[in-house]
């Protein structure tokens, strides 16, 4: 733990200058490889205009594609979104309902733009039977449509817990008698839903809330938070541009050791 | 409705055989009837004889005897392509320029018609082997070919019609029928060509459903499956127009007789379609053989033939226009798209995909009957592995009859079957699964191989069974055989050998 790298050695290291989008000026650090978003405060937005809570859903979407266009406009690779947790089908149930029918009506909606994008988009979770089948067919669609895309890809983390699919790969590892000593952390995370997806750089948390909730546990080991008081509604490019340079301006350290990047580079 | 089970082998066809070959010196004796140069061959190769074989088809399903047959053991409203690649491979063995593919050819579908008899709905008796319904197959596929010139507007000669006659004539005598029942002469075929269009072609139950239920009911080939809306969209327009096209082309006084209605502008879209298909013969040589398209419909996407990878690069494209067409489309109402992504099925639908081989709702013998065809087919199974084959379908007929038919009507409803799946795993289904890893264990080594998998399957060993080794065992062989048909597993292997359509 003594052995404290400068972080901006690492990042520009030759091992990594090729995965990693090289830094604007050569001097600080780049881009975020994978950003991920937690879009919180929907509810409260809605609350403080005296609105539904529904309407607070249906504004987010403006902010999603907003973010959307910001991160593929910025360089960045991966977007993770975290749209709907496992635990979300606990809220009452005309929400429930009018979300999937929001998010079936984004979904269809900007389909062919993120397509004419260049935008690859899957959906992490989407294992739940309650999800509607059409829209899971949607979801599907999506997939197809888009997965031969080379652009910045878009996890959708839909009806995900982190937890979850982290029982999930060890039920995979003890289902194949992989004996006891031969699991590693990359042996693990081969088995996790999208394995070729690498950790996460930075998340961005809107509203003020200061928790992991469940989101993608594993990818998360390294990553660096920054908790925006504004809420996702209300998010905007802007926003998500200062959150990157926040990133930028920090020394991430990975624990004094260089950091196993999950996945392999795409072609 | 009673059937024959157990045929017993004709004897007797080499010595008809010999005493045609005697009356028709002139056939027998000349070897280059069949082959490349023969007007047999060209025919094979015309885009148009695809057409020409639907009209055929539709022809023999107006006799009555043959739609009989037909509906009761006919595997064509289930599985149209499947019957399709194997008319055309038939056929293009049946004219092979070796005397030696021809006579086996010949012997299995005589055992195939032997095994076609009984009498169907309405008491009307049928019997595959009858001579007059064969020679009226042949006449049909005769007769179609030469209309097939005639509508495409490049009529056959005089001396060219002659020797395709005399080339279906010698199609018929390998079969070991006697000459007589197709006139000897052209002259005198089309006096008995028309005779028995207006005196013996009904409309019969079998020609209704081929024109008004499979045109519009096609199943989608097996290399177009999941991608059911481009496909229901093709057939909505490209079906009715099929059958408009068959129906005008049909003999006039049939027509009339069989009250099959006439559509205005029928006829010139019949001939614009012949003449049209007729043009892709101008085609560089290879680009359009209908043998070649037929085999191509009922290839499986899983399989690793060569063509199956164009074709996946194909697919996914139209996969992704498809995917991007129902995004686009403004929310339809609520459809319900099946699941096909589990690996358990609904009994129910297990009855409809695996067991209902004819597509008529109902379990019966002619259903087995149809899947030890198909396996016999694909193995070019010879006596006694045949019969051995059959023989246990048979037995597992019987073991289902008597466990599952709860009203005792001699026949299974999916009602039937989904009360009683698991009794579905008895002795004798195990003994199937004996038999047919017999049969397909060609060289008796007592495991299969790549080569044997493959002529079962038609694709080569999964990955994960290539690296345990390149062996089935018998073991799991009948394990996945029976998980397959009683444990209601998908299987992708099993799926394109009894499922596709």
């Amino acid at each position: 733990m003594q052995v404290e790298k400068d972080v901006s050695d690492s990042v520009s290291s030759p091992a990594q200058a090729d995965s990693r989008r090289p830094v604007g000026q050569g001097q600080r650090r780049g881009i975020p490889r994978h950003v991920a978003c937690v879009m919180d405060g929907n509810g409260r937005w809605a609350a403080q205009r005296s609105l539904p809570r529904t309407s607070g859903h249906r504004a987010a979407e403006t902010t999603v594609i907003d973010v959307i266009e910001a991160a593929r406009s910025a360089g960045v690779e991966w977007l993770s979104l975290y749209a709907f947790s496992t635990e979300n089908w606990r809220r009452p149930s005309d929400e429930v309902d009018f979300l999937m029918h929001l998010v079936r009506r984004v979904v269809r909606k900007h389909a062919p733009l993120l397509h004419a994008r260049g935008v690859r988009c899957r959906f992490l979770g989407v294992s739940d039977s309650k999800i509607p089948a059409p829209l899971a067919q949607d979801f599907d669609d999506l997939t197809t449509l888009t997965g031969a895309n080379r652009g910045m890809t878009l996890t959708v983390a839909f009806d995900h817990g982190g937890r979850g699919d982290i029982v999930e790969a060890a039920r995979s590892l003890i289902r194949q008698g992989v004996p006891a000593d031969a699991v590693t952390e990359e042996s693990f995370a081969a088995r996790l839903p999208f394995p070729d997806t690498p950790d996460v750089d930075l998340v961005i948390r809107t509203s003020g809330e200061q928790r992991i909730s469940n989101f993608m546990l594993w990818q998360v080991a390294y990553a660096e938070w920054v908790f925006t008081p504004v809420l996702w509604p209300d998010f905007r490019a802007a926003h998500f541009v200062e959150c990157v340079h926040t990133y930028q301006q920090r020394d991430r350290r990975f624990g004094g050791v260089a950091p196993a990047v999950n996945g392999v580079p795409r072609p | 409705m009673t059937t024959n089970t157990q045929p017993d082998s004709s004897g007797s066809e080499t010595t008809a055989d010999q005493a045609f070959a005697q009356q028709n010196p002139h056939i027998d004796a000349d070897p280059s009837l069949f082959g490349p140069g023969s007007q047999f061959h060209r025919l094979m190769n015309d885009p148009r004889w695809a057409l020409a074989m639907v009209r055929a088809t539709v022809l023999e399903a107006a006799h009555p005897q043959i739609g009989a047959a037909l509906i009761d053991n006919s595997t064509f409203v289930a599985h149209p392509w499947r019957r399709l690649h194997n008319t055309f491979l038939s056929l293009q063995r049946m004219s092979d320029a070796d005397d030696h593919v021809r006579q086996r050819e010949a012997a299995r579908l005589n055992r195939l018609h032997a095994r076609l008899n009984g009498i169907g709905a309405h008491n009307q008796p049928y019997d595959a082997m009858d001579p007059q319904v064969r020679a009226w197959v042949v006449a049909t596929l005769f007769e179609s070919a030469v209309t097939m010139g005639r509508l495409g507007g490049q009529p056959l000669e005089q001396s060219a019609m002659e020797r395709l006659y005399a080339e279906f004539q010698g199609y018929l005598a390998a079969l070991g029928d006697k000459a007589g029942h197709l006139p000897p002469t052209l002259r005198e075929f089309w006096q008995y060509y028309d005779r028995v269009v207006q005196e013996e072609l009904e409309n019969t139950e079998a020609l209704r459903i081929i024109l008004y239920k499979l045109f519009d009911h096609l199943p989608a080939p097996a290399v177009l499956e999941g991608m059911p809306t481009i496909w229901a969209t093709g057939r909505a327009l490209a079906g009715p127009v099929i059958g408009a096209i068959t129906v005008a082309s049909l003999p006039e006084p049939f027509r009339r007789r069989a009250g099959l209605p006439e559509i205005p502008g029928a006829q010139t879209l019949m001939q614009s379609a012949y003449l049209g298909v007729g043009l892709a013969r101008f085609l560089p040589e290879g680009w359009i053989r209908a043998d070649a398209l037929a085999s191509l419909l009922s290839l499986s996407p899983e399989s690793d033939d060569p063509r199956a990878r164009t074709i996946s690069a194909v697919r996914d494209g139209i996969k992704r226009a498809g995917a991007l067409l129902r995004l686009i489309t403004p929310l339809p109402a609520q459809p319900d798209p099946a699941d096909t992504t589990e690996t358990q099925r609904s009994a129910e639908d297990f009855f409809h995909a695996v067991l209902d081989q004819t597509g008529d709702g109902y379990l019966d013998w002619p259903d087995l009957a149809a899947m030890a065809r198909e396996i016999s087919g694909r193995l070019d199974l010879e006596e006694p592995q045949e019969t051995r084959l059959y023989n246990a379908y048979a037995d597992w007929w019987k073991e289902l009859q008597a466990a599952l038919d709860s009203d005792g009507d001699g026949r299974i409803c999916a009602e039937e079957f989904a009360a009683a799946v698991p009794a579905l795993a008895g002795p004798a289904l195990i003994k199937v699964a004996d038999v047919l890893f017999d049969v397909t264990d060609a060289d008796g080594n007592q495991s299969i191989d790549a080569d044997e998998y493959r002529a079962l399957f038609r694709t080569g060993f999964r990955r994960d069974m290539a690296a345990t080794g390149s062996m089935y065992s018998r073991g799991e062989f009948v394990k996945d055989f029976l998980s397959f048909m009683s444990g209601r597993q998908r299987s992708t292997t099993y799926d394109p050998l009894l499922t596709q359509a």
